[in-house]
């Protein structure tokens, strides 16, 4: 049959905006005037941006989102094609130095409205207990200024909006479950349950994703299409763009897309006042706002605040510390690629879908600190050659050798930790962008630690290939996610911004991303991401209760859990789920964690 | 009779008769209430799992989960009681049929609401909610129905027709005011009339027909679903296929039997016996196939959730047992 | 797109052979071990926007705007060592260097550049420079009229980082990082085709029909099962065996793709 009933598909006909094949934008946004002063304008709306303004629009604040990249619609802009796809990454100029210069765009930079939650392969485990002590454990990286504790309640409120589809018992860190249930393995999780069962090493199969395994809402269940990182028209896979963005806009909030931020304005009270942004035509405007928050990530985010300098700070905005841009991190992100004789066909089934922490924690018997994950990839032909030009070499005749054997090949991902490092960092380079602000410069290198991590996950991988069949087993180098750049901390001294993600320079400024992050565990970020989002959130809305009662303003409180502000389809979906109970601030004896001893 | 050539034990024999005469004369209430309790509880396994790996994404998708545990209970209890066999049973089995139609619906909907649809039937019906399940497991309500109905090994063997349960009242106790007269009042005449021969027939185990043609829908809706899932699995064994061969033979034996005695006593029986036999077998090979996924022991859990469905041979050989028993049954006296 | 003789102008013959009678094989409309496997005649299959992209690729190769014409020739040639198309027939070939110039024309990055490296469209003036020095240096004559083994031996010099002419030139832009960026951008032309999808056996575009059969290496209802045949490289070639960039003096710099 070469064709579907009824004929070829075609795009939809009316003008709406369509979020997913069953979701579309049905009351017209808001407009707020650029003289009107809103309660928060939020530059980014990405993991953390389109969490903000769903949960501060819910609460009934007014809210702009400013957005550098398009509002998608996923019907008519989302391909579902490997080079199609270039638009959904940051590809604005950057410089990328050091010893070990990192790469970004479709590596690991997001644009438009969704941000990196558009274009992640939607991984989402916790980080866990110990990756909020690391320095108090380890004796190097950094102390989160909370516990895991503190986060664990909003880690379970966003696994259900999310959601999070995972195993029903999920060993490591603070062992829990999940509402989802677990996806089928596709041929490389196969790859990975084998390898790692034969050396006997704990692995859990189909999750934890942010991909539904069942329908959600309007969101229908995975295709298992193996497109997650270009977009997901299918809408299974969590976006922002699909789970809280579409409740924002219901609920009053605006977002304008195709807008670039180029400053903060401080006012003479030294309080922000609002920002100015380029629009879609290149004309500029300045968004009055009584509290600014930036999620624009580990380089946009201090790279504004490096571009706002101003009076009283000449070294950026919020920079009194001197730490903006500094501390940042990416995670070993290294691809083991196994051949085998038989059959895999990578490209089925989401890339994410396996994955093992048995080796996330310090060891003592190691002569490193921290440790790494192993997990399922599933590069697609692009993604895939390109690797193997790395890995093996290849070009030429071998180049299309090996690439008639895609089919052959199985590639599993180490995710391991770099700890921060003060000269790993954010500044401003002499290039400037089509703005004609200066463009961001990454300095990063390897130090010794994170190195021997590095190649331990890589021995570690390859024996779990071989011990699953593989023939040959090669390797490409490679970095993940991005993750700090404008810390959060209690000292103001060493740190830019609190617990909450208010700067402790100004206080209606905040910043809330992966740049707050002092340290990145071998998780990948998003989920975190998130959940502090949801947790700053929730402290702006009893913020607003505190000062309604006169109360002074405190960082230090605990602010209440607001279920009710989730988006309102997360309720009534997915199954009860084991939820662990956890020793509170127990600290883990000999370099374990308190979870290390089962 | 077929059962008294087999060269078996006397005592089997012996039993197998007796056995025989009760389902002849509708008296296998018991059996038939355990039988549907059994099959309840294997297709409320099934859907577990099933309905776990779509997350429970719904809340009604816990429909069955909280009635076919409840039916089989309901079974085995009306095995022991004859008053919950003639109230509870009917009410738990009425609940799961309608809970099956109401989940095809539900599954009719689920693969609409795909992408593409019901433009891409195939893919949609694979991928997405399992179209026939629900109704195959409405087949344990109608067997628990049909089993209130009848009457209990122990009742006398006479000829005499005896009281409907629909002409019980609360105690247990005949309504005299009803006694050979009709179903409720508001019941069309027709209707009213059908039914009460239809009553009075299965109760003297004379729905031969009945039980067959049921028994060629489930043939029909167990066939395409075994064709699907073994399709999604590219009929990788060839012992896969074997389901598939057989199913044609079961439809044309259920509604063959409706037209013909001879073929209710010859083809029933025997494609029944085989269907039964088959289904063993699968499941023999699904539990194989379980075994052999990557990280056993480990993964068992995962691997029986989504490996090769465990049960679902069973369910392929519950429409054999149907023909079966069909086939033991009598024809409407009509 | 230029048609490619099976013979070089010198008598080298530029096809595959078959490795056990070393008889060229004649070049295939689809090489690779799937015939008859077609993504693009499912193309009734993929959504709107994704048929769109994928038939314009297909369709209309974009004319050439940022080469200038010697440019292009040594592009053409380039890009036939890096991913070279012999076993392929004419029509069937895949343009790989209209793709590149596209993206440089338009001035598409991706987002990021490394600062020991001048902007793309200046590397690849640069570097093509310095291919054309490394030709001339090591056998007196343009890259273009090099013979096809020849051509490989220039470039396994960018291969391994350590172009044997060209210095003022190479300070400017890193070798390896040319050689990568321009295998990369190679990739890029070549395996977003499906004619190329068709070759490896990838599924292509999966929206709204995804896939069913996840494990195993099982093939969908339409796709093919694998036929391999033997086949080697040229005699002349030497870019079938692998060797690490950098020729193993070097680390081994990180990828560029996102896959997790």
């Amino acid at each position: 049959m070469q064709t579907p009933l009824l004929g070829e598909f075609q795009a939809p006909s009316d003008a709406k905006h369509w979020y997913s094949p069953l979701m579309r934008l049905d009351i017209p946004m808001q407009r707020y005037a650029h003289g009107d002063a809103v309660d928060y304008v939020i530059v980014g709306i990405g993991s953390a941006g389109g969490v903000l303004l769903q949960r501060l629009a819910k609460a009934g604040f007014r809210v702009v989102g400013i957005e550098a990249g398009p509002f998608w619609d996923t019907e008519r802009d989302w391909v579902s094609d490997e080079a199609g796809s270039h638009k959904l990454y940051w590809n604005d100029l950057r410089i990328t130095g050091g010893k070990d210069p990192i790469t970004l765009g479709a590596n690991n930079s997001g644009r438009g409205v969704g941000g990196g939650s558009v274009h992640w392969a939607g991984f989402t485990p916790r980080f866990h207990p110990s990756d909020f002590r690391v320095f108090s454990q380890d004796g190097m990286g950094a102390d989160w200024p909370i516990t895991y504790e503190d986060l664990k309640p909003y880690y379970e409120l966003m696994e259900n909006e999310i959601p999070v589809a995972g195993p029903a018992y999920y060993p490591w860190g603070d062992p829990h479950g999940y509402s989802y249930g677990a996806h089928p393995l596709g041929g490389v999780g196969d790859v990975l349950v084998e390898g790692c069962n034969k050396l006997g090493i704990r692995v859990v199969a189909g999750g934890p994703i942010a991909i539904t395994s069942g329908s959600h809402g309007k969101r229908p269940h995975c295709i298992y299409r193996g497109f997650c990182i270009q977009g997901c028209k299918v809408g299974a896979k969590q976006s922002t763009l699909v789970s809280h963005v579409p409740d924002a806009l219901r609920h009053g909030a605006e977002i304008r897309d195709n807008s670039m931020v180029a400053r903060i304005n401080l006012g003479k009270d030294g309080r922000v006042t609002g920002v100015t942004y380029f629009d879609a035509e290149g004309h500029e405007h300045e968004q009055k706002a009584k509290n600014v928050i930036v999620c624009g990530y580990a380089i946009e985010t201090p790279r504004l605040l490096l571009n706002s300098a101003c009076p009283g700070f000449e070294q950026g905005l919020a920079n009194s510390s001197g730490t903006v841009g500094k501390y940042l991190m990416v995670q070993i992100g290294n691809v083991v690629i196994g051949r085998f004789d038989s059959l895999v066909r990578m490209y089925k089934a989401p890339p994410a879908h396996a994955l093992t922490e048995e080796f996330y924690e310090t060891d003592p018997r190691n002569d490193f600190v921290r440790g790494f994950a192993i997990q399922t990839v599933g590069p697609l032909p692009i993604a895939f050659a390109k690797q193997m030009m790395v890995a093996k070499g290849a070009w030429g005749w071998g180049l299309r050798r090996v690439m008639m054997d895609y089919n052959h090949y199985a590639a599993l991902g180490v995710l391991g930790e770099i700890l921060p490092w003060e000269d790993n960092r954010v500044a401003l380079a002499e290039d400037k962008d089509q703005f004609g602000l200066p463009v961001a410069k990454i300095t990063f290198s390897m130090k010794e630690n994170d190195k021997k991590i590095a190649a331990a996950g890589v021995k570690k991988t390859k024996e779990i290939l071989h011990a699953a069949g593989a023939t040959e087993v090669d390797e490409e180098a490679r970095y993940a996610h991005l993750i700090g750049g404008a810390r959060m901390g209690n000292d103001p001294r060493t740190s830019v911004v609190d617990s909450f993600g208010r700067t402790h320079d100004i206080p209606n400024l905040f910043l809330c991303d992966g740049s707050i992050f002092p340290t990145q565990g071998s998780a990948n970020p998003g989920l975190t991401i998130q959940a502090v989002a949801a947790r700053t959130a929730d402290f702006l809305v009893s913020e607003r209760e505190f000062a309604s009662q006169h109360h002074p303003r405190t960082t230090s409180a605990v602010p209440r859990i607001r279920y009710d502000l989730s988006p309102g389809d997360t309720a009534g979906h997915g199954m009860p789920r084991l939820k662990s109970r956890t020793p509170r601030t127990e600290v883990g004896i000999g370099g374990l964690a308190p979870d290390s001893d089962y | 009779m077929a059962l008294q050539t087999i060269p078996v034990p006397r005592v089997v024999r012996r039993e197998g008769v007796v056995v025989a005469q009760h389902i002849r004369e509708g008296r296998f209430q018991r059996s038939l209430a355990i039988i549907a309790a059994l099959s309840s509880l294997l297709g409320g396994l099934d859907v577990t799992y099933e309905h776990y790996r779509g997350s429970y994404s719904q809340r009604v998708m816990y429909s069955p989960i909280v009635i076919t545990p409840l039916l089989a209970l309901v079974g085995v209890w009306a095995a022991f009681n004859r008053r919950v066999a003639r109230t509870l049973l009917p009410l738990a089995s009425i609940a799961l049929l309608v809970d099956g139609v109401v989940g095809f619906v539900f599954h009719l909907r689920g693969i609409a609401r795909k992408p593409g649809g019901w433009r891409l039937p195939l893919f949609n019906l694979i991928m997405g909610p399992p179209i026939f399940a629900p109704l195959l497991l409405s087949i344990g309500g109608f067997l628990g129905i049909i089993a209130a109905l009848l009457r209990r090994e122990d009742d006398p063997a006479e000829d005499r027709p005896t009281p409907s349960p629909l002409l019980l009242d609360r105690k247990g106790i005949v309504h005299r005011a009803l006694v050979g007269t009709a179903a409720p009042s508001w019941l069309p005449r027709g209707i009213a009339r059908e039914g009460i021969i239809l009553d009075r027939d299965v109760r003297e185990g004379r729905f031969q027909k009945l039980l067959a043609g049921a028994m060629g829908v489930s043939a029909i809706l167990n066939g395409a679903e075994v064709w699907y899932s073994h399709y999604k699995n590219r009929f990788s064994f060839r012992v896969q296929w074997t389901p598939i061969i057989l199913t044609p033979f079961l439809i044309v034996a259920g509604f063959g039997a409706l037209f013909s005695k001879r073929i209710a006593r010859t083809l029933l029986p025997i494609t029944s016996l085989l269907a039964i036999i088959n289904g063993t077998v699968g499941f023999f090979f699904h539990a194989r196939g379980i075994a052999r996924r990557p990280g056993n022991p480990r993964q068992i859990v995962y691997n029986v959730a989504y490996g090769p469905p465990i049960f679902a041979p069973l369910l392929f050989a519950a429409t054999g047992f149907m023909g079966l028993l069909a086939a033991l049954l009598r024809r409407t006296s009509k | 797109m230029k048609v490619r003789a099976t013979r070089d102008h010198a008598g080298h013959d530029r096809r595959v052979r078959d490795p056990r009678t070393g008889q060229p094989l004649a070049p295939k409309a689809q090489p690779g071990y799937y015939p008859g496997f077609s993504t693009i005649r499912r193309q009734k299959f993929w959504d709107a926007a994704t048929r769109a992209v994928v038939l314009k690729r297909v369709n209309q190769v974009p004319p050439i705007r940022f080469f200038n014409p010697d440019e292009v020739r040594l592009m053409e040639a380039l890009a036939g060592r890096i991913i070279p198309q012999d076993d392929r027939d004419a029509a069937h070939q895949i343009p790989i260097v209209p793709h590149i110039d596209h993206r440089l024309a338009e001035g598409i990055i991706d987002g990021y550049r490394f600062e020991d490296m001048p902007p793309d469209g200046e590397a690849y003036h640069l570097g093509l420079q310095g291919v054309e020095a490394v030709a001339q240096h090591m056998y007196q004559r343009g890259f273009v009229d090099l013979d096809p083994g020849e051509q490989e031996r220039v470039l396994v010099t960018l291969h391994d980082a350590q172009p044997p002419a060209g210095d003022a030139i190479w300070r400017r832009v890193a070798a390896q990082r040319f050689w990568m960026l321009l295998v990369q951008d190679c990739i890029e032309g070549y395996y977003a085709h499906p004619y190329a999808w068709d070759e490896i056996g990838f599924g292509g575009p999966a929206y709204p029909l995804g896939y069913m059969r996840l494990e195993g290496g099982k093939p969908e209802p339409w796709e093919k099962d694998e036929r391999r045949y033997e086949w080697a490289a040229p005699a002349w070639a030497i870019s079938d065996q692998f060797h690490p960039l950098g020729g193993g003096q070097a680390t081994q710099p990180a990828g560029q793709e996102g896959t997790h």
